[in-house]
């Protein structure tokens, strides 16, 4: 791990944002856009599951229709976070709440690719519990990224 | 007394002092209002989305701007609190700075731009309301919305570097 958080200091990108003041910052806002309407999606999809907002639409419909948008939002703060990660490696790995952040990342992702049919289908064969269950998880692991996220610069 | 001493005297006050200098209240409420991006700007995105013709397209405007609005409302409640503990911290620091200042400014244009869609070209919503493409003014005001949300959580990201 420590081999690759070198590698990553060394990538031609990793320099470039160091030596800049504002590249930083801008893709930082970048991230920060990516994970508003992510989490936004999150918010709307799954309270719609859990019987709240968007209660004229059926749960596939609100599901269906912001799902690629969620899955846009999500590409975009991920490819910022990267850059972001690349340019601040070392600290990244040396942060305590950094892993706990890509832990609930990466639940979330495995969690959206086991469930995201199940939802979004019409003729879902999901009970409905399960769905209630499913949108809990989502929102707690989520928000989850969120929190550990801005704790990484507080711990 | 001028308007930067008044601001002054609120940075020094216990509570300014007190929030300023916690442990844990300061990150809290600072991670609350980052957070609480995501219920208000993320549910105006959706609608800003649904009045550009580009998300929710099957569904009519008034059921995307009627169940979200109180959602968007609370979570625009909260970024208001949140963001007065915060100012109230740091209130001297914060008003020179031209950022801030940006912020505010947009987010003042953004009150316009959703008062003049509420009173003008919303009121005729049935005539369009199941409409892919919306009436010019109506995208419009999407579009405002979107790219002057962005300006805000720019400015907003942008006031920590434009700080003495």
């Amino acid at each position: 791990m420590l081999e690759f958080i070198k590698w990553c200091n060394e990538t031609w990108v990793s320099q470039v944002i160091r030596d800049s003041t504002y590249i930083f910052p801008v893709v930082e806002v970048f991230h920060l856009f990516g994970l508003t309407l992510l989490l936004g999606i999150v918010t709307v999809v799954d309270l719609r599951i859990l019987g709240f907002g968007m209660r004229r639409q059926s749960i596939s419909q609100v599901a269906g229709a912001l799902a690629p948008w969620g899955v846009g939002a999500a590409l975009l703060t991920i490819v910022t976070g990267i850059l972001l990660f690349l340019s601040e490696a070392t600290k990244c790995y040396t942060n305590q709440a950094f892993p706990w952040k890509m832990w609930f990342l990466l639940a979330g992702i495995v969690l959206y690719l086991l469930t995201h049919r199940g939802i979004t289908s019409p003729d879902s064969k999901m009970s409905p519990a399960v769905m209630k269950v499913v949108a809990l998880l989502t929102m707690i692991l989520w928000y989850g990224v969120a929190v550990a996220g801005r704790a990484i610069a507080f711990v | 007394m001028s308007l930067f001493e008044i601001c002054q005297w609120i940075q020094n006050s216990s509570i300014g002092t007190g929030i300023r200098e916690s442990t844990y209240v300061f990150p809290l409420i600072e991670a609350t209002h980052v957070l609480g991006l995501a219920v208000s700007v993320g549910t105006i995105a959706i609608v800003d989305l649904r009045l550009i013709g580009a998300a929710l397209t099957k569904e009519p405007v008034t059921d995307v701007i009627e169940q979200l609005q109180p959602w968007t409302l609370w979570g625009f409640t909260v970024q208001f609190v949140s963001g007065i503990f915060l100012f109230w911290s740091e209130a001297a620091r914060l008003y020179p700075s031209y950022s801030y200042r940006a912020k505010f400014v947009f987010i003042f244009l953004l009150g316009i731009n959703a008062l003049l869609f509420h009173t003008t070209i919303y009121k005729s919503v049935d005539k369009w309301n199941d409409d892919v493409m919306t009436p010019m003014r109506a995208r419009m005001a999407g579009w405002i919305g979107i790219t002057f949300w962005a300006a805000v959580i720019f400015f907003g990201r942008w006031t920590a570097y434009n700080l003495k």
